[in-house]
């Protein structure tokens, strides 16, 4: 089943005389005439139950579609439909499955935790009974139930960020859209809210994410769509795309009696190898198979490892280079 | 036939339900926005200001000295939470998840008409209290009417009071300076401690209607004439109802520009 349907979505803005005499650099696209395009003619589909990355640079168009998807924005062009309610005619009731965390946003600081979420619990018209009851489950959830009573304004960054998770999550929404969840956050605070997205995602929620964090897009995102200047690029699984960094995939080797250069290029799966610090800087085309022909080599012939370091490709790597190619695979 | 009473019993229905929703936003407004230094001085501190500066030294009669009390404060309360709660939220980084809720703008700004509401009531009703308890006024007044009067012209202000927080701004203190240019004028052109004499600055003050209302529960003869009331009761509506669609408009037009980062 298909969660999110984006067909043609575009969103333009307008350029005030003064933001375009500054903006330039900072615009997608065209921005000679009144507008700009914040996104470009964008397609995708996100399924059910799916943890669908939306990656991009700065300025790249993701909060804006996200704002799209929530309902803060109307799209210029284009449609989405949402568990199959037109975004344009049936907002309110997409409203009601969707639970949101904003880029930069804050929870009201003049309230208590407890209060934050009665008033979110409240506003999706839950009852009284089912307010207190998820209220009371979401802060012993988020470690936020010793603070319940006590004013937002003196929680740290993380424990707010954890309460505005906690609020999206108060209507037990079936998407979750979040815009940079763990973006400056403490160590706990970040592990606690990865827990908390793959735990609702195996409870079926459909998480829609965007990071700048490539770790957290590779631990979670089943798919993963980059955007760069409006438009999207690329949309492939995490795994498809560190193919396209296969070169990534290197060994640091040093050995205690030493060992030619030439002897280990002879070797399977070996593609090329630097000498760098006594040692050797081996790109692999398989890492697996050539740790075992270099382990096998090392004691037919009685050598001493010294060192041994893989690297294996990374999202990120795979990203940038998407990113200056500008274009898809 | 069905499909089209469906239609509009779930149309009637989700309105009930924003109604419903946007007395949470009142609850909330109230909660958080009663002590902001904004509403603190603009709703208490320039009636107070304003009361002396216009009052002292002056020998006005114990009437006009409480509608004018009364008008003055219930306009200058009810206008002003309204005005800030936008570019407070907007300040604050809370505007965003409040308007991904299952609420509709209209949703919002109803919340703030009801808040405002309330407190411009609260406060303009001091002048009456105490004037009842000092003996400054007859205690046969028209309850009810002062009760309908304050209720249609303290919706009428805090609807004029949506239309000051359009400007998408997000710094409460420039949004002040806005609405300070636009009510004093108001207040100054409106007959205030002085019984009414129709000039037309004073029809252009809609609290020229309230303080006529005041009045005549007070014993005074309204200055409409024989539909004097009713009069004042239907300009006030119709202003309230015209703010307030001015209101939804400007704001359901503007609203992106708040978020155009």
């Amino acid at each position: 089943m298909v969660a999110i349907i984006v067909k043609n979505l575009s969103k333009f803005f307008e350029v005030s005389r003064k933001a375009k005499m500054h903006s330039k650099s900072k615009s997608n696209g065209d921005n000679s005439g009144k507008e700009f395009k914040a996104v470009d003619n964008i397609s995708f589909k996100v399924k059910k139950g799916e943890i669908f990355g939306f990656l991009g640079p700065n300025g790249a168009g993701k909060t804006t579609t996200i704002r799209m998807l929530t309902g803060v924005l109307k799209p210029t062009i284009g449609s989405i439909t949402i568990f199959g309610k037109d975004s344009r005619t049936e907002s309110l009731h997409i409203k009601q499955l969707i639970g949101n965390v904003p880029e930069e946003a804050s929870v009201y600081t003049d309230l208590s935790g407890w209060h934050n979420l009665l008033l979110i619990g409240e506003l999706y018209g839950l009852s009284k009974e089912e307010r207190k009851n998820r209220a009371e489950y979401l802060l012993k959830e988020f470690e936020l139930l010793e603070k319940k009573n006590i004013k937002a304004k003196t929680y740290s960054k993380g424990m707010k960020q954890r309460l505005l998770l906690s609020m999206a999550l108060m209507s037990n929404p079936e998407i979750l859209f979040l815009d940079e969840p763990t973006s400056g956050l403490d160590v706990q605070s970040a592990r606690i809210i990865k827990e908390i997205i793959l735990e609702y995602n195996k409870n079926g929620t459909t998480i829609f994410l965007t990071t700048h964090d490539m770790d957290i897009a590779n631990e979670l995102c089943h798919r993963i769509a980059i955007i760069n200047k409006g438009k999207i690029i690329s949309l492939d699984t995490p795994e498809n795309f560190k193919v396209l960094v296969q070169e990534y995939q290197a060994i640091d080797l040093s050995v205690e009696n030493g060992l030619l250069k030439n002897e280990i290029e002879k070797l399977n799966y070996i593609n090329k190898v630097q000498e760098v610090n006594g040692g050797y800087h081996i790109i692999v085309d398989d890492i697996h198979n050539s740790i075992c022909e270099i382990i096998d080599y090392v004691r037919t012939n009685n050598l001493k490892i010294k060192k041994l370091i893989t690297y294996q490709p990374k999202l990120e790597e795979a990203f940038l280079k998407i990113i200056e190619r500008g274009g898809s695979k | 036939m069905n499909k089209s009473v469906d239609y509009e019993m779930s149309k009637f229905r989700s309105v009930g339900t924003q109604i419903r929703r946007s007395f949470i936003i009142t609850k909330k407004d109230l909660r958080i926005y009663y002590n902001k230094p904004p509403v603190l001085i603009q709703g208490i501190l320039f009636p107070l200001i304003l009361f002396v500066a216009l009052t002292i030294g002056r020998n006005i009669q114990s009437i006009y000295l409480i509608s004018g009390m009364m008008a003055m404060i219930l306009f200058l309360t009810s206008t002003s939470l309204g005005p800030i709660v936008f570019p407070w939220e907007a300040m604050q980084k809370t505007l965003e998840r409040l308007i991904t809720c299952p609420i509709s703008i209209k949703t919002i700004l109803l919340g703030s008409m009801w808040s405002s509401l309330i407190y411009g009531i609260l406060f303009s009703s001091i002048p009456l209290i105490l004037g009842s308890i000092f003996s400054v006024i007859s205690l046969n007044f028209n309850l009810l009417l002062i009760i309908v009067g304050m209720i249609v012209a303290g919706l009428a202000f805090s609807c004029f009071s949506l239309i000051l927080s359009v400007p998408s701004s997000s710094t409460p203190g420039s949004t002040m300076v806005f609405t300070i240019l636009i009510k004093f004028p108001l207040v100054f052109m409106t007959p205030l401690f002085i019984p009414i004499v129709l000039t037309p600055i004073a029809y252009i003050s809609p609290l020229t209607y309230f303080i006529d209302i005041i009045n005549v529960s007070l014993g005074d003869l309204s200055v409409f004439g024989m539909f004097g009331i009713l009069i004042d009761l239907i300009i006030l509506s119709l202003l309230g109802l015209g703010f307030l669609f001015l209101a939804f408009f400007l704001h359901e037009k503007t609203l992106e520009k708040r978020f155009q980062s």
